[in-house]
């Protein structure tokens, strides 16, 4: 088999000399990197007999960022920054597996208010994260129109994401010691009006696709992963649950306050890629189902810890006392150390299972900071999902795995 | 059961439990554990504990491996110390399919070379890279910005260490 | 003479310009941005094409798959070590005259990631004629960026680059 450099093109195809079942020859075909339909910058090698998928070989790396080294040169509290943007379709969400860890090793638990705010912009993550997913997945298989629809929605949730933390997507708001500052009123107002108005929008949504000859025919019955493969292959988030395995984590490892929340975890027993299509939705729905309770039951009281060696004092104590002014100076000067020790803290992202493992060896940068990314082990199934399909439904297979390449190349 | 003799030591971190195990003998405990149930590969990974004073470490690479049962619902970490240049040891890809990718990516960054691996080729960096990127004596890179802080290179630990 | 006479006699006239000119305002308001994303400012650039903030409005909604039909490039995110080569490539496949937007922090100068992995802008394998601040930029940047662009194409008039 010879494969040709990538040429940049976005595609190009090479004879391999070997022979299919129908005694034509074994085509190798390039996808990308730079190919509309990839989802980003994924690079996929083919095999191709005749129209029919052989072998799949994705080739990775193309955004790889350097994340993590870049995180052991900063200290503790400029970490956060970073873990936005590895998986950019739910910063909070990493904002939330990295603040988890680092209040673990410390061994300090944040206020139920600041817990609340975090659910609350998690699962706002959520829903414009699937929001993301269902537009673009709509338009590599042809439905130009629900883009429309769902960058609707998209930006009022960055209109909220905005008034909360300042920034559109990368808001860093979820903070090691609870968040950013606390909600605005008008953050409230936009929450209800949202919560109210959400699920007629998801409604839209499936009346476009759910019953649409051409979604169904291009989705059902493509991309079979058997729910042991599933889980052999570590697939997690909508991947395993549209296998018909009820394995979320904020079911079965209940993190930041998950648990006190009523909520069904999403499961569909397809298999397919119209079976993640429909989790992806029922998952929006539960999103702003516990969007409503914990708007509804949002506690009082501080959002931050109280622990002036990890977050910096009030403002007004600066004026009046001498302590507050020298923490201020050391937080802001070397930052704050954590215990040495390691620790691992998964949450549930849109895609899967996002974890963030640290170790610290005492001083005021971590020593090693390892992202677990649902997008890089859902990405190794591509190959048993798209085995002896169409060249064409390779797309849709992509599209309902949504795998984010900044999470998978970090 | 995992036997007896595999685990050099064990605790707690954090909340979370690992073992140790000797690092020829890794393909051994991990078998053992698949078999007792942690089917799932949650991630691997390498720590690069080079200038490292927080404690007494057997060998500069670490190697970790988060097992998982999804019926139990427990964790357990398994590590296992490796010296020497290259730094090897099994590959578990067999065993454990995702650790096909998480085998290549950690060659790629810390240069640990897995043997058993079917392709233990450049996953994330250009293949013509020079260097692992990920080991404590690779600089950052990147280019000097003024009025900032250097840019450090981490051969000598951070004085308050 | 009635409103309607003047309108009928208005399609006898002749205007006076130069060639230059004209090209200059056809080229300004059918700028074709070459469709593909890096990473996150890619996500804001799909919504600067959406009802939103429509970038319709300003003649660049159509985005090609091919670069050989397309004349901006927007490069939109962090560009790797391993990316580079081939961005240039879709630099080179683009038919003359073609323009550039870097949008973002990491496309004009590797914004918070000052490291080994990324491109310190990339202005060092393609000439840029735009910079968009912003970590992403609003889709309103790109969409003020566009205009400053359209500016210069008509001022630019028959000149190629
Ligand atoms: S500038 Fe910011 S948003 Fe844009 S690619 Fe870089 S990290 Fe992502």
């Amino acid at each position: 088999m010879s494969i040709e450099d990538a040429s940049g093109q976005g595609v190009t195809i090479t004879q391999t000399g070997e022979r299919g079942a129908f005694g034509g020859e074994l085509l190798t075909v390039n996808f990308g990197p730079h190919h509309p339909s990839t989802h980003g910058v994924l690079r996929l090698i083919v095999d191709l007999d005749g129209e029919q998928v052989k072998r799949v070989k994705p080739v990775i790396g193309y955004l790889h960022t350097g994340i993590e080294k870049q995180m052991e040169a900063l200290r503790w509290q400029q970490g956060v920054v970073c873990t936005d943007r590895h998986d950019y379709l739910s910063p909070p969400i990493n904002n939330l597996a990295y603040a988890l860890a680092v209040e673990r090793l410390m061994g300090v638990e944040v206020p139920p208010r600041a817990q609340a705010l975090r659910v609350i912009m998690c699962e706002l993550t959520r829903l414009s994260s699937h929001l993301v997913w269902l537009g673009t997945s709509g338009i590599e298989l042809g439905a130009m129109s629900v883009l429309m629809y769902c960058f609707r929605e998209r930006d009022t949730i960055m209109d909220m994401n905005e008034e909360i933390s300042g920034f559109r997507m990368h808001t860093s708001y979820i903070r090691p010691g609870g968040v950013m500052a606390d909600a605005t009123p008008r953050f409230f107002d936009m929450l209800a009006k949202f919560v109210r108005e959400m699920p007629r929008h998801i409604d839209e949504y499936e009346d476009l696709l759910t019953m649409n000859p051409i979604w169904r025919s291009r989705t059902i019955g493509i991309g079979r992963l058997a729910p042991e493969v599933a889980k052999v292959v570590g697939a997690s988030g909508p991947m395993i649950r549209g296998s018909g395995i009820a394995w979320d984590l904020r079911k079965v490892m209940p993190y930041s306050g998950y648990e006190n929340y009523d909520f069904e975890v999403a499961t569909n027993d397809g298999c397919d890629c119209y079976a993640r299509y429909l989790v992806r939705i029922q998952e929006m729905r539960e999103a702003v189902k516990i969007l409503g309770q914990a708007l509804d039951r949002l506690p009082d009281g501080p959002v931050n810890v109280d622990d002036r060696k990890m977050l910096p004092p009030p403002r007004e104590e600066l004026e009046t006392s001498m302590e507050a002014v020298i923490h201020h100076f050391k937080l802001f000067t070397e930052g704050y150390s954590v215990p040495p020790g390691d620790v691992y803290v998964a949450v549930e992202s849109g895609r899967g299972e996002n974890g963030c493992y640290i170790v610290s060896d005492g001083t005021h940068k971590p020593r090693r900071v390892k992202f677990r990314s649902a997008s890089f082990v859902n990405l190794q199934a591509l190959e048993r999902m798209a085995l002896n399909h169409m060249i064409a439904d390779l797309v849709a297979i992509i599209g309902t795995a949504d795998t984010v390449l900044g999470d998978v190349d970090r | 059961m995992i036997a007896e003799e595999l685990i050099t030591d064990k605790g707690v971190s954090a909340g979370d439990e690992w073992i140790t195990v000797p690092a020829p003998r890794l393909r051994e405990a991990m078998a053992a554990l698949k078999e007792d149930g942690y089917r799932l590969l949650v991630f691997l990974t390498c720590v690069d504990h080079l200038a490292d004073a927080s404690k007494e470490w057997p060998a500069r690479f670490e190697l970790l491996y988060e097992v998982r049962d999804m019926e139990k619902l427990r964790d357990l970490r398994v590590r296992a110390f490796v010296d020497g240049e290259p730094p090897e040891i099994d590959s578990v890809h067999d065993l454990f399919p995702p650790a096909n990718w998480d085998e290549r990516e950690t060659y790629d960054l810390f240069g640990v070379v897995f043997s058993g691996h079917p392709e233990l080729t450049r996953i994330l960096m250009p293949d013509d890279w020079v260097g692992y990127p990920l080991r404590r004596d690779y600089p950052v890179g990147g280019e000097p910005v003024e009025f900032s802080e250097e840019h450090e290179t981490w051969l000598t630990p951070p004085p308050e260490a | 003479m009635g409103l309607e006479d003047l309108v009928d006699s208005l399609g006898q006239n002749v205007l006076t310009t130069t060639v230059g000119k004209v090209i200059g305002w056809g080229r300004g308001n059918s700028v074709w941005p070459a469709q593909f994303g890096l990473a996150c400012c890619a996500i804001e650039m799909i919504s600067t094409a959406t009802a939103g903030v429509d970038i319709a409005r300003f003649g660049s909604e159509a985005m090609r798959a091919s670069p050989r039909q397309a004349d901006l490039m927007i490069v939109s995110g962090r560009v790797s070590q391993k990316m580079a080569p081939i961005l240039r490539t879709i630099y080179d496949q683009m038919p003359e005259p073609k323009w550039v937007i870097s949008m973002g922090a990491c496309a004009s100068t590797g914004g918070v990631f000052n490291n080994y992995a990324l491109l310190q802008g990339v202005d060092k394998v393609v000439p840029v004629d735009v910079y968009i601040p912003g970590c992403p930029p609003r889709p309103e940047d790109l969409l003020n960026a566009l205009m400053i662009l359209q500016e210069r194409i008509k001022a630019q008039g028959i000149v190629t680059r």
